[in-house]
């Protein structure tokens, strides 16, 4: 299991299912099914390295360069407010998709972010599946990904089943006691890594070895481990071939040839970027408007979260954290905000100045930008050991938010998102009252590694592109199984809920065959 | 963080003659299994009866099927120290196009073929040692030197490549040049230093395995810094940081 071998060999038809991309989504689903004894076959347009390598995000730009990084190898074109801009965005393209970058925190969401609930009503009228209804994939999801911390203290529900998690470090242990004496509530981050003998803990960069739980360790390679599935890398999904209202083929290039790959079943679970693309590319006479596409939704509704940076000093030298986490601002008066957590970086030279720079590029005090170089550095000095957290607040739909074919993206800063990101940080504000921390950031700061809702699920067709079990509503032997699926971007990071969502779409898709 | 011999063998290239030779000498007897790569199997056949676990290995590096057909049939290389080089004295006039290819492919394209062959299981493990005897004659090339100065100056380049290339995913794989200084053997020049003072200090530094030796420039003992522009200087100050240059009997 220490090497993904690649099976460009592998045959071209005879497959139970085919899946497309193998992110937490793709390859959680196509585990659950081979697992089950299902013959699958996964299609992934980014390149396998040596299993040994451990890169981060980088800014490395030859598209080659890239694609051996499982980095996703073009910039991304985003008109955002009118202002467009190209530049690579944190996302990944290879086994594991984003997740080998990840910081493996695993939130389930609260209640209110799927069920419309009295006093918080949810914007979309509610999910199509319950929070009670998905809490055994959760559990599942936890249980699949090694998941430890501890619970929220301020949550009624049954927490997820999670296992011990480390003690605290110094650092930590001082970081919760400032934060409970400010009347938070904090708790142990629950993070989805096995800590195997000599763990590094890697986040934001590949894990050498099966310890960080991605899509990679904890889908891809136990579903190959089965021996009933095969991996093609280098194989970017080109076009679905329809006919009628079925794929019949999926046509792929693998190492510059074009190739058709033929299952019962096909899975799209190319990201929230990636899957919207296939299906509008796949337009043909029958499907004008691009396949699953009835309902003129396909690559609307994108959502990212909004992160706010803050630095706080807990007057203690050490390794950055990523252990805590707070919801005592995720709703605040009848607002949606989000969780707040530790970031897992050090707030070193570099990321110093990147946000004096950021925060000096919004303001008329933009040609001092270079110049903050030297503040930073003095400032690395003097706040050497600040812990960074970040507020992730929850963006809403709309339907002129979005990607298109061309992977273009197109995205407007709603005045209502600005408003309670006024509400975020004012909060915040307060919640580090009296404590030495700093809001990082002046300008709205999308967080690009988090997109998600491009293809919603929802009961009626003409509202949504799924079904409430991951089915198109009009393609008969197509699912999605990524973050494209969510109505809302909710006030949590999204892996655990893809991975719940891809078991819940897998157990269908088992259910179905007997 | 040394490499020990239950890591894997040391490579040696042009393994038949002066530093190379001493250099199997110093691995031999610190315990290593040494693979010594040259072209005359007569002069490995020498440094053999020198050093006790040492195996000739016989090939014409600039021959890149034949360097790969050569690794496969060793054990995992944990040290790669590409040592050999030739140095024609040749004015450039008197260069053709073959014998400047000579030098190139040997200098060169030899250093490249033994990297490449030695980084498949490098890779597989994430962890090795390559480190690559350099000189400064690309600097300021000396009359009669010139496929010798433009050889080892692009080596030196391959250097930096090769880091580029794998150092942000493989980092425990620990790339670096050495300088060996001014050598008493048959390239070098007649009072120059013993060939086996300097393989110690070599053999030394080709076992040192911290990542952030990568990119390090030693010459002889000591490590040699970059030049630093103003703008990072000034940053140094302020960050009351001064690098001071390593040396090998500090490390
Ligand atoms: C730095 C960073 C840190 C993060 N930290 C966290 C965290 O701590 N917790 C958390 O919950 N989330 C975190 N996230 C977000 C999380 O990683 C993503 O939300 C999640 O991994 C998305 O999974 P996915 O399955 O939807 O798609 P992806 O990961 O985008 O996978 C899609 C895969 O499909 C492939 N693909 C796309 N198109 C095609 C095609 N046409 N043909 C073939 N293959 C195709 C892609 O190459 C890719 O490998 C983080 C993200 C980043 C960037």
């Amino acid at each position: 299991m220490s090497t993904l071998a690649d099976h460009g060999d592998a045959p071209e038809g005879g497959w139970d299912a085919l899946v497309i991309g193998t992110g937490i989504g793709g390859g959680t689903l196509g585990r659950r099914l081979a697992e089950a004894g299902m013959r699958v076959l996964f299609l992934e347009k980014g390149q396998a390295d040596a299993r040994s390598a451990e890169n981060g995000l980088s800014e490395v730009a030859l598209p080659e360069a890239r694609a051996v990084r499982g980095l996703w190898p073009a910039p991304l074109t985003a008109t955002v407010d009118g202002i467009t801009q190209r530049f690579f965005a944190p996302l990944g393209s290879g086994p594991g998709g984003s997740s080998v970058f990840y910081a493996a925190t695993l939130e389930r969401p609260d209640r209110h972010d799927i069920d419309d609930t009295p006093g918080r009503p949810h914007p979309t009228g509610g999910w199509p599946l319950g929070f009670d209804t998905l809490a055994p994939s959760y559990a599942e999801a936890a249980r699949l990904y090694r998941v430890y911390g501890t619970p929220d203290p301020l949550s009624p529900e049954v927490p997820l089943p999670l296992r011990a998690p480390p003690p605290l470090t110094a650092v930590e242990a001082r970081l919760f006691d400032r934060l409970q004496r400010s009347g938070l509530h904090p708790y142990h981050a629950p993070t989805g890594i096995e800590r195997i003998d000599g763990c590094r803990m890697c986040l934001g960069r590949k894990c050498p070895k099966a310890c960080k739980m991605d899509g990679r360790s904890a889908g891809v390679e136990p579903a190959l481990a089965t021996g009933r599935a095969r991996l093609v890398t280098g194989a970017e999904v080109t076009r679905l071939v329809m006919d009628g209202d079925r794929i019949a083929a999926v046509e792929a290039t693998v190492d510059g040839t074009s190739r058709r790959f033929t299952a019962r079943r096909i899975v799209l679970a190319g990201g929230a970027l990636g899957s919207p693309r296939v299906l509008l590319r796949s337009a043909c006479e029958d499907w004008p408007d691009g396949v699953a596409n009835r309902s003129g939704l396909v690559g609307r509704n994108l959502m990212f979260h909004l992160n706010e940076i803050l630095a706080v000093w807990p007057g203690l030298d050490g390794p950055p954290t990523k252990a805590v986490s707070f919801r005592d601002l995720y709703h605040r008066d009848g607002q949606r905000l989000g969780t707040v957590q530790a970031m897992g970086i050090r707030a070193s030279y570099g990321e110093i100045t990147y946000y004096l720079q950021r925060m000096l590029e919004g303001t008329r005090l933009a040609p001092l930008a270079p110049v903050a170089r030297l503040p930073a550095a003095l400032a690395a000095r003097l706040l050497g050991s600040a812990q960074i957290l970040v507020g992730l607040l929850e963006d809403l739909p709309y339907r002129e938010n979005r990607v298109g074919a061309d992977g273009h993206i197109h995205y407007t800063l709603h005045d209502e998102l600005k408003a309670r990101r006024r509400v975020f940080r004012r909060a915040l504000r307060q919640a580090f009252r009296g404590q030495r921390g700093l809001l990082l950031g002046i300008a709205p700061d999308l967080n690009w590694g988090h997109p998600c809702g491009t293809l919603r699920f929802g009961h009626d067709p003409a509202h949504s592109v799924l079904r409430a079990d991951g089915r198109t509503h009009d393609v008969e032997n197509l699912w999605v199984a990524d973050a494209s699926f969510m109505p809302t971007s909710m006030g949590v990071n999204p892996s655990l809920t893809i991975a719940a969502f891809a078991l819940h779409v897998a157990d269908g898709m088992l259910g179905g065959r007997k | 963080m040394r490499v020990t011999p239950e890591d894997g063998i040391v490579v040696v290239t042009g393994a038949g003659s002066g530093l190379g030779r001493a250099l199997a000498h110093v691995f031999a007897h610190k315990g290593f299994a040494v693979a010594g790569l040259g072209r005359r199997a007569e002069a490995l056949e020498e440094t053999a009866a020198l050093c006790p676990g040492f195996f000739a290995v016989p090939v014409d590096i600039a021959d890149a099927g034949a360097v790969r057909a050569a690794f496969a049939t060793l054990p995992a290389p944990a040290v790669l120290v590409n040592n050999a080089a030739i140095y024609p004295r040749r004015d450039l006039l008197a260069e053709t196009g073959e014998s400047w290819a000579e030098t190139v492919n040997s200098n060169l394209n030899g250093l490249v073929n033994c990297t490449l062959a030695a980084l498949g299981p490098m890779v597989q493990r994430g962890q090795g040692r390559i480190l690559n005897v350099a000189t400064f004659a690309d600097l300021n090339p000396l009359p009669g030197a010139a496929a010798y100065s433009v050889s080892k100056g692009a080596a030196r380049i391959f250097t930096r490549a090769l880091i580029a290339d794998i150092t942000d995913r493989f980092p425990g794989i620990v790339v670096s040049d050495w300088m060996p200084g001014m050598l008493a053997t048959k390239m070098g020049i007649r009072d120059g230093l013993d060939p086996a003072t300097a393989a110690a200090w070599g053999a030394t530094l080709a076992l040192l395995r911290d990542p952030s030796l990568t990119g390090s420039t030693f010459e002889m003992d000591r490590e040699i810094l970059p030049p630093r522009g103003l703008k990072n200087r000034v940053k140094d100050a302020l960050l009351l940081r001064r690098r001071r240059p390593r040396v090998l009997s500090d490390l």
